[in-house]
């Protein structure tokens, strides 16, 4: 009896000697290849899962920047000069006097893509039968062209040129409100920029429709050239809008304007703040995508944890015969540590190019749904394209998310094993 | 002794309303009289700069008014016609006759602190409002004029302070719905014309736009004189336009 208890106690010894770090991986690496279907099969939920998961947050992330560009090509710039007190209380008091001077310093100013002014002003829009209050803006078409998407919004007639004259570009809901045709005139009364009176008849030469009802119904657009006559405000406008070269860039680039305008009467603002409605928007939608992420990974979570507890179960006797002969639950703890880590860094291995690619190829190449585009407009959306967003990091740490999960997995399965002694577990069926 | 607190209460608070809306006919007729033409310079001075109007305005009763724009030249002959509280506007320059929708009833009036409701709708102190004094000190009475339920009016509220040995207003609060300040009508220089008292000089400041305000100057003021009808009429607007 005490020769048999000095034997087990050596060989125990010896045991944990041999079964360094390297053994229990090659443990690891014999058990995966010796369950082949549970191996295939915890790789195959990891391969899919992660891939799954890639390619949604990508195109989350891809719509809500589409979404926020879309917003920011129909008429917001990325950033917007305004004089100090015109966003608040309006009115010709706050009107920028002196376009000349800061669009020639802008244009020093790097990362600037475009820019242009706008004059707005409310008046009265009225036929002989209807009348509708508009914000008639006064826009410098070509300029414009390359800020905004309104002259894409185009759905009858003609966008303004610099000749345009007494043109009128009206949104699709006003028109509706005037009930008036293109080529028909339409009589505009309003206050000029020295608070007299400014009269004139406009003829509807485009129509646009955003899908922004509120915006359709209630805007309208006048080439500068003639507008400035009309208003008296030549080398005025209400705001200087601006497009950037890099969205990302925008708070660098609002503070170089900042410091080149120099001018406390000035105030340089980007879309985060003009946009703040919808910026809250989005922190809403991103939330809610966030919990159905969260879902979508419980339920991977659970798969894998459910499927490798099953597993585990099968193989209690196995356990038991280990821990008879020694092995200790780190080690135990270990050898499914090793296991869950080969299978998940295989799949991780060939999933993340995969996922990539998917990532980085509809990046460049958005799904465009042809023919739709139409449909589209009705909801704000003057393009049809579907872009994914590609960011390594974004896929780094999604990796990392499902390598966490997959670990955590095991934690279960080990303390099911055990609450085997190893005599129990040695005649576990 | 409860109950009869409270009927005395009831009848003070009856009497305190009877007396308001008293005061507010008063004061109405006195602005109004049978009819009255008179002569007006508007300026608006803001942030330092000043822009002088001169027009011409004839009204009957509370439903209609007739005004037409004398100076600047460049605005010469912009007339305007108010009719059972709604607004026509005629533009010499684009000869049209334009009907100033109900959404445009609170955009200032030719670049000034008034708005076109105020234009068409002064008469509606009297039917659209139910006053309550609030406070007296010595011939000043202090009435609050909140809007009826049915009414369709644009202020919250409006305090007035009238000058009961004459019956013109001192000065007129106006809140929005949420009962902020919004503007004042300072009234000055009350003169007589005939049997009716009115201030010749009103003020009206803006609480947003403190580096702005309009002053109003009455001038050639006629009560009671015969008004040719034809200027309540929608081709009176380009007829009486040169």
């Amino acid at each position: 009896m005490t020769l048999r208890f000095q034997k087990s106690t050596s060989k125990k010894v010896l045991l944990k000697d041999f079964l360094g770090k390297s053994q229990m991986f090659s443990l690891a690496l014999k058990n995966i290849l010796f369950y082949k279907g549970r191996s295939v099969t915890t790789f195959f939920l990891t391969f899919v899962s992660t891939l799954l998961f890639i390619v949604y947050v990508s195109m989350t992330d891809g719509s809500h920047k589409s979404m926020l560009e879309n917003a920011l090509k129909i008429y917001t710039g990325a950033i917007e000069i305004y004089k100090k007190g015109y966003r608040d209380i309006g009115g010709n008091e706050y009107l920028i006097d002196d376009i000349a001077t800061i669009t020639k310093k802008l244009s020093k100013v790097e990362g600037i893509e475009s820019f242009s002014s706008r004059y707005e002003t409310y008046g009265l829009l009225s036929t002989d039968e209807y009348s509708s209050a508009s914000m008639v803006a006064g826009i410098e078409p070509f300029k414009e062209k390359k800020i905004s998407s309104i002259s894409k919004a185009l759905i009858e007639g003609k966008f303004l040129n610099e000749n345009s004259q007494n043109c009128l570009y009206a949104g699709e809901g006003l028109v509706k409100r005037l009930k008036i045709k293109l080529n028909n005139e339409v009589a505009f009364i309003g206050g000029a920029s020295d608070d007299s009176f400014a009269a004139d008849i406009f003829r509807l030469c485009g129509i646009f429709k955003t899908g922004s009802f509120e915006f359709d119904s209630t805007v309208s657009f006048v080439a500068r050239s003639y507008f400035d006559e009309l208003m008296l405000s030549h080398n005025k406008a209400s705001y200087i809008t601006i497009k950037v070269d890099n969205l990302e860039n925008v708070d660098n680039i609002n503070r170089q304007i900042t410091k080149m305008l120099n001018d406390d009467t000035l105030e340089s603002l980007t879309w985060k703040t003009l946009m703040k409605t919808m910026v809250e928007a989005m922190e809403v939608d991103s939330i809610f995508g966030y919990i159905s992420l969260a879902l979508f990974l419980v339920v991977i979570f659970f798969v894998i944890m459910i499927y490798g507890f099953v597993n585990i179960s099968s193989r209690i006797k196995e356990f038991g015969v280990l821990e008879s002969i020694g092995l200790s639950n780190t080690n135990i703890m270990k050898l499914l540590f090793y296991e869950i880590f080969i299978l998940t860094t295989l799949a991780i291995l060939l999933v993340t190019p995969i996922a990539s690619y998917i990532c980085y190829y509809y990046s460049v190449n958005p799904i465009i749904i042809e023919g739709i585009s139409d449909m589209y407009k009705d909801y704000g959306i003057v393009s049809d394209e579907i872009p994914f967003d590609f960011t390594p990091f974004t896929i780094f740490w999604n990796v990392i998310l499902i390598y966490v999960l997959n670990i955590l997995s095991v934690v279960y399965p080990y303390f099911y094993i055990r609450s085997f002694t190893p005599i129990e577990a040695t005649r576990h069926v | 002794m409860k109950k009869t607190v409270l009927s005395l209460l009831i009848l003070t608070l009856s009497l305190m309303a009877g007396e308001a809306d008293k005061i507010i006919k008063k004061v109405d007729e006195n602005m109004r009289g049978e009819n009255v033409s008179m002569e007006m310079t508007m300026k608006v001075v803001s942030h330092g700069h000043s822009r002088t109007i001169k027009m011409q305005s004839f009204s009957e009763g509370t439903e209609k008014s007739f005004t037409k724009i004398l100076y600047p030249p460049k605005d010469r002959g912009i007339t305007f016609l108010s009719l059972d509280n709604q607004m026509w506007q005629y533009v010499p320059k684009i000869e049209r006759i334009i009907k100033i929708p109900p959404s445009m009833m609170l955009q200032n009036w030719m670049g000034s602190d008034i708005t076109n409701d105020d234009m068409v709708k002064q008469s509606s102190l009297v039917d659209d409002y139910d006053a309550k004094v609030i406070q007296r000190e010595d011939s000043i009475v202090t009435i609050e004029l909140i809007p009826k339920e049915d009414a369709a009016v644009v202020w919250g509220k409006i305090v007035t302070n009238i000058n009961t040995l004459n019956y013109t207003s001192v000065k007129d609060i106006f809140y929005d719905e949420d009962g902020l300040e919004v503007r004042y009508f300072i009234y000055k220089k009350v003169k007589k014309f005939g049997k009716y008292y009115i201030p010749t000089i009103w003020r009206v400041e803006s609480v947003e736009k403190k580096d702005r305000y309009t002053e109003i100057i009455l001038e050639d003021v006629k009560y009671d004189t015969e008004i040719s009808k034809e200027y309540f009429k929608k081709s009176a607007l380009k007829r009486f336009s040169r």
